[in-house]
């Protein structure tokens, strides 16, 4: 007890302690209070200690005349833990005001995974997203449906006979169907391509021998050679006079590549043959 | 609480600081009253503005004068309502909300009624009604088969051409071509009815009021004309075309078409599957756009979940933190 | 080991292997996503839709 006394003898009251809404409050502590002169003012002194400022009190007129009031600083009226010289944090007087521990996670393992998996799905979905837009965007720039049903043609085979050319129009060239004989075919098989001005063999060019389909276009210049004339039994173009074999070979004159084949399917349920 | 623990004296400091600059401790009962000093000079002004002889006077001026120019310019009072001249009739009668098979968001066409509809279509409405922005192919996949459509195509001859001696020639239709119209151009559209031109039907649905619903209102809703209501010769009374007089007669009877599938062709079974038809002919990508529709919804409400999630992630830290000042030690003592 | 520990072992320890996971993650979801709302549509509208009918035409055309 008297270590209690003497403790307390020597101990400074406290000036901080802690509001049960959490709020550090010092009661002691007049915030007004400014130092009666400052050394270091350079001759701008503080306010004047002889003369007792306003907020000690005054003298005011109100409508009653004139009031005379002086303000003392009076110690708290509230209850608070004394806080000794050797305590660092204000003493709570109630607990845990504010409450964080709703917000603590209770597994820091769990929390981590569920983090970066939410951030991964972010990823994955905007991938997913953003994939689907440009391959949407780059769909645009291929060509229109209508376009798309103008770019096929179809042919009757059947309306064509042996040994006969037709010309036909596609995606505005002519193109060339001739249905070739089998001594047509005999004289394509054995012609020597391998010493050609652009060598290909007759397999290559046909899918099926007896049909013949190629793009009716000149290969030096353009023009649109004329069938079952030239040197060679073939095409012969009248502009620059190239010749081309029966299976569209160029032979002679300045034409420098064979005949085009364009990309065409056979039908065969229907005899007809599709080009495009 | 925090009031009561600060002594009074601070409490009166803190709250004379801001309304005061004046160094005299007597100050008048006028000064005292608690004003914003910063507006006070500027609110006067504006106020004695508005309470002006002046201003009242121009205000009231310049209201009789826009009210003026407004009549001048346009004949009438304005807000006032006015008599017209039409009648609600006019406008025609709002249709009915009809449950089509592909109202709901997440439903599409019947391709039966598709189907069915395109038979009604070339078997009545083409007469006179063409429709130039199907073409054959469009029906491949979605009412007919291919080699369907091409059958029909090749009954109707187009024009092709030129040949090799630069002649139009007439050749069987292809999956290419597009509808045969009925007439060869508006003039002879026009002579062949009477004056009135009967519309393309490729945009119909989306082109008028109502939509499907109007259509079929219209095409079932043919009834004689009431009492007082005149109607020219060649024309034809229904309540829900604009004006009451259309000069379309009544076109679908019960029976008037046999449907392949076996489907009782009444008139409203009829003007369904013909709506339907025409609605298909505008919106050909309605089933794939609904189908896009709920991806997207998926798909943009889960990614607007996930990134308040991590924005909520990546904030927290923000958030939470406290900014501590340091202050730089004087060292000049 | 919990499931969150190996999930974040397996996935999330290696930045490679997250991004890595994240690309081929969305490569199957957007198959699978594609899919199934396919499956659902196709379902919702049974017996609307021109699949849904295509065998009745097809199998009178080759019939004749």
């Amino acid at each position: 007890m008297a270590l209690n006394g003497l403790k307390k003898a020597v101990t400074l009251t406290p000036s901080v302690c802690t509001l049960p809404s959490g709020v550090p409050a010092a009661p002691l502590i007049n915030l007004a209070v400014r130092a009666p002169a400052d050394p270091h003012a350079h001759g701008h002194s503080g306010p004047r200690a002889d003369v007792a400022p306003r907020w000690s009190g005054g003298v005011s007129r109100t409508s009653s005349g004139l009031v005379s009031k002086s303000y003392i600083t009076l110690p708290s009226t509230t209850p608070f833990t004394a806080r000794f010289m050797h305590t660092s944090v204000a003493v709570k007087s109630a607990p845990e005001v504010p409450d964080f521990s709703h917000y603590r996670a209770n597994d820091n393992d769990s929390n981590r995974a569920l983090s970066y998996f939410m951030v991964g799905s972010l990823g994955l979905i905007s991938a997913s997203v953003a994939k689907s837009t440009v391959t949407e965007f780059l769909k645009t720039m291929s060509a229109s449906a209508d376009v798309l049903a103008l770019a096929k043609v179809e042919i009757d085979l059947s309306s064509i006979p042996e040994g006969k050319n037709v010309v036909i129009k596609w995606r505005g060239k002519p193109v060339f169907i001739r249905h070739r004989t089998q001594a047509e075919i005999d004289e394509a098989r054995e012609t020597k391509w391998q010493s050609l001005r652009d060598p290909e063999s007759d397999e290559q060019r046909v899918k099926k021998p007896e049909w013949l389909i190629m793009l009716g276009v000149c290969t030096h210049l353009g023009c649109v050679p004329i069938g079952e004339s030239g040197d060679y039994g073939g095409w012969f173009c009248p502009c620059h006079g190239s010749h081309y074999d029966i299976s569209g070979r160029a032979r002679k004159g300045p034409a420098p590549l064979n005949l085009e084949i364009p990309a065409y399917d056979f039908n065969d349920a229907e005899g007809k043959v599709i080009i495009g | 609480m925090l009031s009561r623990q600060l002594s009074p004296g601070a409490l009166r400091k803190a709250a004379s600081l801001p309304a005061f600059g004046s160094k005299n401790a007597l100050r008048s009962p006028r000064a005292l009253a608690v004003r914003n000093a910063s507006t006070a000079s500027s609110s006067t002004a504006f106020e004695s503005f508005l309470n002006s002889r002046i201003t009242l006077v121009s205000v009231s001026l310049f209201t009789a004068g826009s009210v003026a120019w407004y009549t001048h310019l346009y004949g009438s009072l304005p807000f006032l309502a006015q008599v017209h001249a039409s009648h609600a009739s006019d406008e025609g009668l709002h249709p009915p909300q009809y449950p089509w098979s592909h109202k709901g968001v997440l439903d599409t066409f019947d391709h039966a009624s598709i189907r069915r509809g395109y038979q009604v279509y070339r078997e009545v409405c083409a007469a006179c009604h063409s429709l130039d922005r199907i073409a054959w192919r469009n029906l491949v996949g979605v009412s007919h088969t291919v080699d369907e459509v091409k059958a029909m195509a090749e009954e109707v001859e187009y024009q092709d051409g030129p040949d090799d001696a630069g002649e139009m020639f007439m050749r069987p239709g292809k999956l290419a071509d597009y509808m045969p119209p009925p007439y060869a151009n508006e003039e002879a559209a026009r002579a062949g009815n009477m004056g009135a031109l009967p519309p393309d039907l490729s945009l119909i649905v989306k082109a008028r009021h109502g939509g499907a619903d109007y259509i079929f209102a219209l095409l079932t809703g043919y009834v004689d004309a009431p009492a007082g209501v005149e109607i020219r010769e060649g024309m034809n009374y229904n309540p829900f075309f604009p004006g009451g007089a259309i000069g379309m007669a009544r076109v679908l009877f019960d029976g008037l078409v046999e449907y392949e599938d076996g489907t009782p062709a009444t008139t409203s079974q009829m003007a369904k599957d013909v709506v339907t038809f025409l609605n298909w002919a505008s919106e050909p990508e309605h089933d794939e756009r609904k189908k896009n529709g709920i991806k997207a919804v998926i798909l943009f409400s889960a990614l607007t979940l996930i990134s308040l999630y991590v924005k909520r992630f990546k904030w927290t830290p923000i958030k939470n933190r406290k900014i501590l000042y340091d202050p730089p030690a004087d060292k000049t003592h | 080991m919990s499931l969150s520990t190996t999930l974040y072992n397996t996935f999330f320890r290696r930045n490679s292997i997250f991004v890595g996971s994240i690309f081929a993650g969305a490569f199957v979801f957007g198959i699978g996503f594609d899919s199934g709302v396919t499956a659902f549509y196709d379902r919702w509208n049974k017996g609307k839709q021109w699949k849904d009918i295509r065998h009745k035409y097809v199998e009178a055309a080759e019939e004749e």
